[in-house]
């Protein structure tokens, strides 16, 4: 039966900042920094958009927010929760199995989709 | 980002229907970000315009970052999420609130009420006391 891929078009921004927060907890422009350090810049967006995304996280029960104040300013840090562990694993699975398919399509071999 | 930009995102945000509470959380995370944008820039050697306008401009457009949050349904608060449950609800609050609207009146009046059951009570006994003297000289 045939796999529908909807994280295949909007899980991406979920999967990076999951994984930015796999390492450690952080606020909104750390991990902006992280995400554009760790992917040599590919992806470019706004980087507001980072905070819509969070809070769906936040919102889903994948990551956990909490206020500190740091040298007068307020920061929000982020940290990943068991159920962000779990959708971190699901969500690297779902794209390397996808990410494998169009390799197989660039590549011009056919037949299924192989494990990256 | 200068303040007038994020009252208009707080005005696209609040009209579309988006929770109070991360209207809020999204502003103050914003403006954080934006201070250390511009942080950045202004360590890097670009002088004050310049800093703000890359902070500006790294941190997107506000009219797509309006359209971003807002196309996060679990962002959004009841009423904007379930529009016609939340109609509903109303109407049935509304419904719910009408038998309680005179005893609630009655509540806040109750010294004028008091007064006015006085009078009347004391009327109704004159007036009937009266009434059944008259009765009573005819009868007799």
């Amino acid at each position: 039966m045939a796999q529908t891929n909807p994280p295949f078009m909007s899980g991406v921004p979920e999967l990076l900042v999951l994984r930015m927060l796999s390492a450690r907890e952080m606020y909104g422009y750390e991990i902006v920094k992280a995400m554009r350090l760790i992917t040599g810049e590919a992806i470019g967006f706004g980087e507001g958009v980072i905070y819509p995304v969070l809070h769906a996280l936040e919102e889903t029960g994948a990551v956990k927010a909490r206020r500190k104040a740091v040298n007068g300013r307020e920061r929000v840090y982020y940290s990943l929760t068991i159920k962000g562990k779990r959708r971190l694993e699901h969500l690297s699975g779902e794209w390397r199995r996808v990410s494998a398919g169009v390799n197989s399509a660039l590549t011009g071999t056919t037949g299924e989709p192989q494990d990256a | 980002m200068p303040d007038d930009k994020f009252e208009q995102l707080r005005f696209e945000l609040t009209r579309g229907g988006v929770a109070q509470v991360y209207v809020e959380r999204t502003l103050l995370e914003l403006s954080e970000h934006y201070a250390d944008l511009e942080s950045a820039a202004l360590a890097a050697g670009f002088g004050a315009d310049e800093a703000a306008r890359r902070a500006r401009e790294a941190l997107g457009d506000e009219h797509a970052l309006a359209a971003a949050i807002l196309s996060r349904r679990e962002l959004l608060c009841f009423e904007a999420r379930h529009p016609r449950v939340a109609n509903c609800l109303h109407s049935a609050a509304a419904i719910g609130a009408i038998p309680g609207l005179p005893l609630i009146y009655c509540i806040e009046h109750r010294p004028e009420l008091a007064r006015w059951g006085v009078a009347f009570s004391l009327a109704v006994t004159l007036v009937g006391g009266i009434l059944a003297t008259l009765d009573w000289l005819i009868v007799v």
